[in-house]
């Protein structure tokens, strides 16, 4: 993939992000009433897997977004320690493995709560 | 084979916005919390994992992750002031970026050299985003100390 599409697929995500984790912020916060009443502070099972299968979807798109920005921001701040850059190959090999690791683990998520 | 001069410094020096203007500011501020908002994400996603597991299991790491006390709400703050700081000021650079908005004309480099990147209208952007994202980010905390759902 040339640079030019990562950033573009970079710049795409970052956008998506900007709705999608607003609406989990409030979710958790302010749109929640109280969803640590009763449970000693700590947030309950019922409220984190019921939030997960009514917004699956909003969810996913925040997961695949969240890591594929991420993940290609490290790559590109990581670049600048590769010298030869014939070597970046390396680099984007690991990042790739790490993207499709938290992908499947993230996906396993959604799937198996949902 | 000698490496050349300029790789020695390398990431530290690419942080260090001491010396520039907001520009380099706000690029090493976006680098590093970038970096918090990604190692945060990953220990999410093991996070959430364990709702996969079934209640007890989650139960067990909420109560693990409770059991921190000032230092898991300390930690979410820095999280929130990342995450407000990181996407208000990509929202800027995207607007640079991707649209061309904010920037000035390209114009001769004539000494002494000023960036025309840094005109009238980034300077606003740059100083908006920084007291935007300071008051909500003393709200997130005054939301988070003081107690969840309360503010």
């Amino acid at each position: 993939m040339k640079e030019s599409w990562s950033m573009i697929l970079t710049y795409a995500c970052a956008m998506i992000l900007v709705f999608v984790l607003t609406f989990h912020f409030l979710l958790q916060g302010p749109l929640a009433g109280k969803p640590f009443e009763g449970t000693g502070g700590v947030l309950a099972f019922s409220y984190a897997a019921g939030n997960l299968v009514n917004f699956e979807v909003v969810f996913g798109l925040l997961l695949y977004a969240a890591i594929l920005h991420g993940l290609n921001g490290v790559r590109v701040i990581a670049l600048e320690w590769f010298h030869p850059q014939k070597k970046a190959w390396l680099l984007n090999l690991i990042i790739v493995v790490l993207m499709a690791f938290f992908l499947a683990l993230g996906s396993y998520t959604l799937l198996a709560v949902g | 084979m000698k490496k050349e001069p300029r790789y020695k410094s390398g990431l530290i020096s690419s942080l260090n916005p001491f010396g520039y203007n907001v520009e380099r500011w706000s690029y090493a501020l976006h680098r590093v919390t970038g970096v918090v908002l990604i190692g945060y994400l990953m220990a999410h996603i093991f996070e959430t994992f364990e709702l996969s597991m079934g209640n007890t299991a989650w139960t067990s790491t909420m109560n693990a992750l409770h059991s921190l006390g000032p230092l898991e709400l300390v930690g979410l703050w820095i999280v929130a002031g990342s995450a407000l700081y990181h996407g208000a000021n990509g929202i800027r650079l995207i607007l640079n970026e991707m649209f061309g908005k904010l920037m000035g004309r390209p114009i001769l480099p004539v000494y002494p050299y000023s960036p025309t990147s840094l005109g009238r209208n980034q300077r606003i952007a740059v100083w908006t985003i920084t007291g935007v994202v300071l008051v909500l980010w003393v709200w997130a905390g005054l939301y988070l100390l003081t107690g969840l759902g309360v503010v």
